[in-house]
């Protein structure tokens, strides 16, 4: 079979601020099934979107056998056989057509001839690609009736049944079971030896990595550092130093805060989506306890679950001693748990409402008279907070919309700071925030922590954990898989049990 | 410069965009009393209007506390409907005084909306399509109990016995006519205002609104202030019946259901009188007031009856226009 290569010389893509990719070379051969592997925000999906032609404003060239070619629209990309497939497969589908015409939707709208469906023609070839691959759902079948396995096998039925020479694979794996995943690799696998396909895998699972490509590209800020083959001697750590490099890590300023008695308390907390899978963990008074894992670990899952937000299944919160009966957050925020969610403009701040409002929303109680709210009471509550926590804004009566993301961020804080809570659980609090608006947040949470609440910090950027925990449990698909000491650990340990790495004693049971 | 003009011009367009409801309302009074004068100018009239306003409002405000939650209850008016039936014929039928007459109906209106409820809270309906259906419901259950006919005086119970009154008292009138029909529509504005913008209930409910998820997520009971939300609005919705059927002297046959269209463009207005982007009560009362100007006055300028449905539709469809067409997208 004729070899085809495509690959990228020189390849930079600029954002306002920041660099996303540079100077990538890049190059990848039908036949051959290739990891690309790096932390968040380290070039993955962006360079995976410059190859299917989905990014047109990069600079340097993509090659196709080694001759550069013009690839700034996915059609073009389509056309010399890219095929992704995104990890939101839903977004891809229509639910309510059936396998079949999922399958041929590109041949379609292309191919379809005249105003009249070829019905028989559509069963008939879609099911010719899906026996080719030795995918046994039913065409007849409707995709909304299809697990996420199977709606992902129809969607790489629908790439190799249009032209397909290079086939992306973003994070196929992070939402499937063992088995599901297996059955992928099996297809994967396949797929390499029957198709003159190569297969581009995105994937932060790096024990999958080794178990299934034959090569393996390393990226960090947006440079690819690193491209070897994976032998049996390749090993997960050595993986996850190239993926961290060296880089020199910011530090904040740990407050150490006196240690107080548990007060919040999780014992196998199994949530009713399944993203949550046994999860126990506690924390005292003053502590700071961090949830580390890679995006998609659960962690978000777990704030909600904790917060009465997501259905828990089974297993028990503690508050105090007290079981909680957590059926939705107004029950929590009673209690006395607070949540600062991630998506902060939809979930965290009311952007339509002003900066006052905003602030008294979670104890409004406390500045009514009976029923009647009273407005100095809130509009004093409002100056306080605004001068204690450092928000820039004109005047208390300003929309929120009108604030900057660290402002924004604020409010979503201080609205919590009125009310009598005792737990406090932070979400990736410093997303899309500025490095001096994060010092302020950090502050913020350590004064949170010496007032003597108990915090929960999550985030997926490790390096903060390090810096304002005291304690880490690193989530893996659902689970924990280690409780760690902030002080005695690392980026690089924290990053191991990240990946779904085992603890050492297990690892030499099973060398 | 030319930036400092552009801000100026775009301040000049916002302001004439969030009144232009008000504005619309004061230029149909210029117009109707230039071309018109006395005949519309005057006191009489100005009581005509509010007179005919009223009914419009009170459903408006029903709705507008639903839509302050971002609900919708596309079946206000056939509800009103039967609690027209329910307070005619407590009072006529079965002789109960006429506070009592109230009451029941009142109360009757708020056991029918535990379905509303039930559909749109526990089973999880999208507000539309829930009380789409419950329109129907509610007009067969309605005609059921009145056995097909209206109820008004003189006319025997489905199963023929007579009725224990045979005439309407003056206080039963009353409720329908100038002055008291205007006091309780300006009550009902006042209450509702109040509830809206100066209680906390009424806030969280503006919060739900304007972010569900946000809304939960700051601890606010969701479901729990959606079911206040909608209870207040079925004692909305029974005064407006009661209205309709004290107007009407007796509760004729669907005499609620064509108020439907007129209120929800009131509350429509409403939304963007004063740049306020949510439904509220005084605008619900611009709305309502600006919508009746227009028939009273058109009405006296002898355009057809049957051509104002078209005028009232045009007026909808530019408020709405002012409400969505200039929303910036988020």
């Amino acid at each position: 079979m004729e070899r085809s290569t495509l690959g990228t010389r020189q390849v930079s893509i600029e954002f306002p601020g920041v660099k996303a990719l540079s100077n990538v070379d890049f190059e990848v051969s039908t036949g051959e099934i290739r990891a690309v592997v790096g932390a968040n925000g380290a070039g993955k999906s962006t360079l995976m979107k410059v190859l299917a032609g989905a990014n047109p404003e990069y600079t340097g060239d993509v090659l196709l056998n080694g001759k550069p070619i013009e690839l700034r629209t996915p059609l073009a990309a389509k056309r010399i056989g890219v095929q992704i497939v995104y990890q939101e497969v839903d977004t891809a589908l229509i639910p309510t057509f059936s396998v079949a015409e999922n399958v041929m939707l590109n041949d379609t709208v292309v191919n379809q001839k005249g105003v009249a469906m070829n019905w028989r023609r559509m069963y008939r070839e879609a099911q010719k690609v899906l026996d080719r691959l030795h995918i046994t759902v039913s065409p007849r079948r409707l995709v909304q009736d299809l697990t996420l396995a199977e709606k992902q096998m129809v969607l790489i039925a629908r790439a190799v049944q249009s032209q397909c020479s290079f086939l992306i694979l973003d994070e196929p794996t992070a939402p499937l079971s063992e088995t599901e995943t297996s059955r992928l690799f099996e297809l994967v696998n396949h797929l390499k030896a029957n198709e003159n396909i190569a297969i581009v895998f995105i994937s932060h699972r790096i024990n999958e990595i080794i178990q299934i490509c034959d090569r393996y590209t390393v990226m960090r800020n947006g440079e690819v550092v690193d491209t070897s083959p994976v032998t049996k001697d390749t090993t997960t750590r050595e993986i996850v130093e190239k993926m961290l490099g060296r880089s020199f890590e910011e530090n904040f300023p740990k407050e150490v805060v006196p240690i107080g008695d548990k007060v919040f308390e999780v014992d196998s907390l199994v949530s009713d989506d399944g993203k949550v899978q046994g999860v126990s963990l506690y924390a005292r008074r003053g502590e700071i306890v961090g949830i580390a894992g890679l995006v998609g670990a659960g962690k978000s899952e777990l704030c909600k679950t904790l917060f009465g937000a997501a259905k828990v299944h089974s297993g028990a919160i503690n508050l105090k001693n007290k079981k909680l009966r957590m059926t939705n957050p107004s029950h929590a925020v009673k209690s006395g748990i607070a949540l600062v969610p991630e998506e902060r403009r939809k979930e965290g701040v009311l952007v339509n409402e002003n900066v006052a409002f905003n602030l008294s929303i979670s104890s409004l109680s406390k500045y009514c008279k009976g029923p009647f709210m009273h407005k100095p009471a809130i509009k004093v509550n409002a100056l306080k907070q605004v001068e204690d926590l450092g928000i820039v804004t004109p005047h208390v009566q300003q929309y929120v919309k009108n604030l900057s993301g660290g402002n924004q961020q604020k409010v979503s804080i201080g609205k919590w700071l009125a009310t009598d809570c005792s737990v406090y659980i932070f979400d990736e609090p410093t997303k899309g925030v500025d490095v001096g608006a994060k010092r302020e947040i950090f502050h913020l949470i350590n004064d949170i922590a010496k007032q003597g609440n108990a915090v929960i910090y999550a985030s997926c950027e490790n390096s903060e954990i390090l810096s304002i925990t005291d304690r880490v449990y690193v989530m893996f698909d659902g689970r924990v898989m280690a409780e760690l000491a902030t002080k005695d650990t690392s980026e690089d340990e924290i990053m191991h049990y990240a990946v779904g790495g085992q603890s050492p004693q297990v690892r030499e049971e099973h060398p | 410069m030319t930036s400092l003009q552009g801000i100026k011009k775009q301040r000049v367009g916002r302001f004439l965009l969030d009144w232009a409801a008000v504005l619309t309302l004061l230029l149909c009074f210029v117009v109707f009393t230039l071309v018109k004068g006395k005949a519309f100018m005057s006191e009489s009239n100005m009581i005509n209007i509010l007179r005919a306003m009223s009914i419009t409002t009170v459903f408006g405000i029903a709705m507008t506390v639903t839509m302050a939650t971002d609900g919708f209850d596309m079946s206000a008016c056939t509800l009103a409907s039967c609690s027209a039936y329910v307070f005619v014929s407590m009072y006529l039928w079965y002789g109960l005084s006429l506070g009592m007459s109230i009451v029941v109906s009142v109360l009757v209106t708020l056991v029918m909306y535990q379905l509303t409820m039930f559909l749109i809270l526990v089973c999880k309906i999208p507000d539309m399509l829930a009380t789409a259906s419950l329109m129907f419901v509610h007009q067969g259950l309605g005609q059921w109990y009145i056995g097909g006919g209206a109820v008004s005086t003189g006319m025997r119970l489905p199963n023929g016995n007579p009725p224990v009154r045979t005439a309407l008292s003056p206080a039963f009138s009353a409720i329908g006519r100038a002055p008291l029909i205007i006091i309780i529509m300006l009550a009902c504005v006042l209450l509702v205002y109040i509830f809206l913008e100066h209680t906390k209930y009424g806030r969280y409910m503006y919060a739900i609104g304007g972010n569900k998820q946000a809304a939960k997520l700051s601890g606010i009971n969701v479901k729990g202030y959606r079911y206040m939300a909608g209870m207040i609005t079925a004692v909305f919705i029974a005064v407006g019946g009661i209205m309709v059927a004290s107007r009407g002297s007796s509760a004729q046959v669907m005499n609620s259901d064509g108020y439907f269209m007129q209120s929800l463009a009131a509350v429509f207005i409403g939304r963007t009188v004063g740049g306020a982007e949510k439904p509220n009560a005084l605008g619900t009362l611009v709305g309502a007031m600006l919508v009746s100007t227009l028939e009273n006055g058109l009405t006296i300028l002898a355009v057809p009856y049957y051509m104002l449905p078209a005028v009232k539709g045009g007026v909808l469809a530019l408020a709405l226009i002012a409400a969505y067409a200039t929303k910036k997208e988020q």
